[in-house]
Order: structure tokens, then sequence, then C-alpha cells
């Protein structure tokens, strides 16, 4: 079993992106042995008021329920927000999906706490994405900006009893995050799709390695399996898979028992 | 059908585009890189230190860099190659110490961002690059105007394309089409570009559909497999690319075994097929 906790349906307005349909998507799924993915809309993160997205999403993937693993949209911005995430549960989405960067708000403050906050009661895991696309490459009418980092560790402090997944971050092992070492304990995880285990280009032994290092300093159990498809090709994500230096046990874990947990299967 | 990674990664690779950097601990460094070909299906790299940052260092600076790959090379002689690094406008001492570690081995000129691939400083490297029939490999991408700021020189496809018409025998290499801006600008630059002019997939993006947009526009016989130290990255994204597997071998081998030919080398190993 594998379970990409990563990818897409839909459009992203500044390159045409292929596979992004549930039927094209699943094909490559298959392609990629992928047994299940966790997907929400890209447009979602473009509507200042993404219920419409997510209202699309559950019909969209309802005939695919066995291979496509809804995650509603939320904007703490947007007027009575709690009303679509008790519509999200509705629809029987698995998560929450954020985006600070686009829906502009900070990473720390009051309105993404609330919505943390009332996703761990409500037992949802909180996607939010360090980025959707390189930023050295942004188009200039996307604001080009990662997560930051400093700012996600302060909000895991702030509401610990939410579990939270940081798509596309890298590097890991000397992120802000990982440096916090009073949230090792907690409940929040990397992805596989960005950062590199064995080598990298960096002037340091240690940070050339990276996941690796992440990985010898007991951060496995922070690691899930994520592609980041189809923005991304799904090869290196799968690659990775098949070369961590971990024991079976934490494989099977990265491979999917810690996501299916996650997300309540 | 079924991505089969297992076999991809047993498939054996020519990395052309790496590093081993002049810094403490470089032996540790060149080591791991070893390592984690091993893993990879790497059989050879080939490797530069630079200076970085378009900083026109003085001369004294450049050699103790090529000095340390020169020593990567003794270290790991059937996996590690060399690039030396010039900067052009040391003119006449660039040209020698070209001449010095290609004499001693190395297998090509490397260029940072110190000058733009066209400008004509880089005439006489070029024409010893030509000469000697060994390829120039020069930091390239379009980044975003706030990410050019730090490196304005930095060159794209329409530089290579420009350099290639006034040297069309020159082998130029267009560095990692993932490291970092908007590739398809790049790529779309190079459509005029002499037959000798080439891309490598390396770099830290992985944009699907990156590497099939490079040999849709410049043929698969341009395109080479490098990491720039994206390492399953690099592998990931070739053998997930929409590709015949002719095509795969032809970026992560027969290519650079090519460019090798062409100034009479050839791979340290020979390529066993699965």
């Amino acid at each position: 079993m594998l379970i990409d906790v990563n990818a897409w349906l839909g459009t992203w307005p500044f390159r045409s992106l292929r596979d992004n349909t549930p039927d094209a998507l699943i094909t490559r799924l298959d392609r990629s042995g992928i047994d299940k993915a966790v997907v929400s809309y890209i447009e979602a993160a473009f509507h200042r008021h993404p219920q419409s997205a997510n209202e699309r999403l559950a019909r969209d993937v309802e005939p695919h329920g066995d291979r496509l693993i809804p995650v509603g949209t939320i904007n703490p911005l947007s007027p009575h927000w709690e009303d679509d995430l008790t519509s999200c549960i509705d629809f029987g989405m698995r998560g929450i999906r954020l985006f600070p960067q686009y829906h502009n708000y900070q990473t720390d403050g009051a309105e993404i706490r609330s919505v943390v906050q009332a996703c761990a009661q409500c037992n949802l895991p909180v996607f939010i994405p360090h980025r959707l696309e390189d930023v050295r490459q942004h188009h200039w009418m996307d604001p080009g900006q990662s997560l930051d980092l400093t700012q996600l560790a302060n909000l895991i402090a702030a509401v610990p009893s939410a579990a939270i997944i940081i798509p596309n971050a890298r590097p890991l092992a000397r992120s802000p995050l990982w440096m916090r070492e009073d949230l090792r304990d907690l409940n929040w995880y990397f992805d596989l799709s960005l950062a590199e285990i064995h080598y990298g280009l960096h002037k340091s032994t240690n940070a050339m390695k990276d996941l690796g290092y992440l990985i010898e300093e007991g951060g496995a159990n922070h690691i899930l399996f994520g592609t980041h498809l189809p923005f991304s090709y799904a090869g290196p994500a799968l690659v990775k898979l098949a070369i961590l230096p971990v024991d079976e046990e934490m494989l099977e874990d990265i491979k999917y028992r810690t996501a299916a947990k996650l997300l309540n299967f | 059908m079924t991505l089969d990674i297992e076999s991809g990664i047993r498939c054996p690779k020519i990395d052309m585009h790496c590093h081993v950097w002049l810094m403490d601990g470089w032996e540790q460094s060149a080591d791991q890189l070893v390592a984690s070909g091993d893993m990879l299906g790497i059989t050879e790299y080939w490797c530069s230190s630079i200076i970085q940052q378009g900083i026109l260092a003085p001369v004294e600076e450049v050699p103790p860099h090529n000095d340390t790959i020169l020593s990567a090379m003794a270290r790991h002689p059937k996996r590690i190659r060399g690039w030396c690094f010039v900067i052009p406008g040391h003119f006449q001492d660039a040209i020698e110490e070209a001449e010095r570690c290609l004499d001693a081995g190395m297998i090509g000129i490397k260029l940072y961002n110190q000058y733009r691939i066209n400008d004509p400083v880089l005439h006489p490297i070029l024409e010893l690059a030509s000469e000697r029939r060994v390829p120039i490999l020069q930091h390239a991408g379009y980044p975003v105007p706030e990410h050019r700021a730090s490196q304005p020189l930095i060159s794209h496809g329409i530089h290579f394309t420009e350099a290639s018409e006034k040297y069309p025998d020159a082998i130029l290499i267009h560095a990692h089409i993932g490291g970092g801006g908007d590739w398809e600008h790049t790529v779309r630059e190079m459509r005029q570009a002499s037959p000798n002019v080439y891309i490598d997939v390396s770099g830290s993006n992985l944009d699907d559909g990156q590497v099939e947009y490079a040999v849709s526009e410049l043929g698969v016989e341009r395109v080479l497999f490098g990491t720039d130290g994206t390492m399953a990255g690099s592998v990931g994204k070739v053998l997930d690319a929409d590709l015949s597997e002719d095509e795969r071998e032809h970026i992560f081998w027969t290519n650079a075994e090519r460019i090798l030919a062409q100034q009479g080398a050839a791979p340290t190993e020979l390529r066993i097929r699965n």
C-alpha cells in the first residue's frame, strides 16, 4: 500500500499541467504504483471563498472514492469559515488545506490558529504546503513566497493537539521546525517530494544529507510519502522511497500507515 | 505500464554536472558523493569547484578550486572526473589554467556567472574548447527578476544560441534546466542553436514535463543527465519522463559518452545493461 499525501486536481494558472483530472490522475497513480492520493483543487488557493471549489471537489472525487482522498480548503479570512468546515466534514473530506501565502494571513496568527484548533477538535489533519511552485520561476501575478517555517513552528507550539502536514518542504534537517527540539514529539510531518537523502548542494557534510540527517537525528517518524503530482514528477519521491535508510517497519509507516492513521482510515 | 523504479535505479548513469567543494572535509564529501551514486547507478561524476555569486576573484584564488578536483579525481579515479573552473576575465591566466587542468586529465571547462557565454571575453576560451574538442558547462537559467538581481550576468538560452552562431563547433552545455527559473523560456530560446548546444536535467526544480519539453524542443541527443546535487530527484525525473527506454539511455549515458569520444575519451566503466 502506498498513500500519496501531496497531490492535486485542477488548473495552475501559469503553466499547463497534465494528468490534472480525476481520471488522468488515477492513470498516473497506476503508472506510479500509488494506491491512494490526497487531492485538493488548485483553484481553491486563488478563490477568496473556496467553498465552491470544495463542493466541486466532493462531487468530482465521489466516483473515485477508493483512490482519491478529498481534502477541503478553508480561508480563515472568509466570513463563517466554520460553516465551510462543517460542510467539508459532511462531504467526507479527510483533512483541511490552508494557504497562508495565497489567502494572505500570518502562519502563526490568530486567524489560522482558530482554524487549526477547530480541525484538531474534529480530528482532521491540516495540510499547509511549503510552496506550490518554485519561487524562482514565479509568475508576476503569483505571490512567489514559501511558507515561513519559523512561524509554522510557532503555530504547532500554539496548537499542540493538531496534526499538521507540510508538503514540498526543503531543507528539512536545518529547518527552523526541526531545530525546535520542544516540538519533536508533536504531530507534524514533511513529505518526500523535494528533500534529498544522501547528498545535496551544500558546503557542509551534514547539510548535504538533509533528509538522511533528519533520519539520523531520529526524525523518520515525521516523514510521509508525497509526490506533488501533477505539478512535479512522481519519480523523485519513488526513488527516495527505494533508497531510504530506514528499517522495514518505518518504511511501512512512511508508505501508508502513518498517513492512514492521520486520515482516519 | 507501472514504472520500474528498482530497475531504473540500477541502470548505469553518467552524472555530468556535480561538485566537490574546496573546503575542509572535501574528502568526506567526495566519498559521500560516490556512496550516494552507488545507490542510484551513477558510475561517474563530472565535478567542479567554483567561485559563486559572480565574484571576479583574484587569479590566484582559482587554482586551489581546480586542485581540489584533481585531488578528488586521484582519490576516486574510476568515479570522479573534472571540470576546470576559470574566470574568463583573467585572459591568458584563464587559458593557462584551463590547459593545465585539461593536460592533467580534466574533461571540460566550467564557467559560472561572472560573464555571459556570448561575451567576447570568452572567445579565447571557446576557441580553446573547440580546438581540444572539450565541452563547456555554464551555470545558466532564467530566474525571475528578484532572483536574477544577485546574478545579473547569468546566461540563458538566447546567449547560448548567440555564442553557438559564432562558434558552431563548440560543445556548449546550458546547466540545470531545473536550476530555478522559467525553464520553458530558456529552452525555447535555444531552438535555433547549433546542434552542439546541450542542456542538462539537473537542479532542484522537479516540474512534471520538464525533461520531455527539453527533448521535444532540442531533440533527445542534446539532453544530458546531471544532478547538481539533486541526486534522487534528477534520477527520478528522468525515470518518470514519458520517454522510450532508448531515449532514456541517451540521456543517462549515450550523449555523455559521445561528448567524451570527441576528445578521445570514454566512460570510466563499460556500460553494463540490466
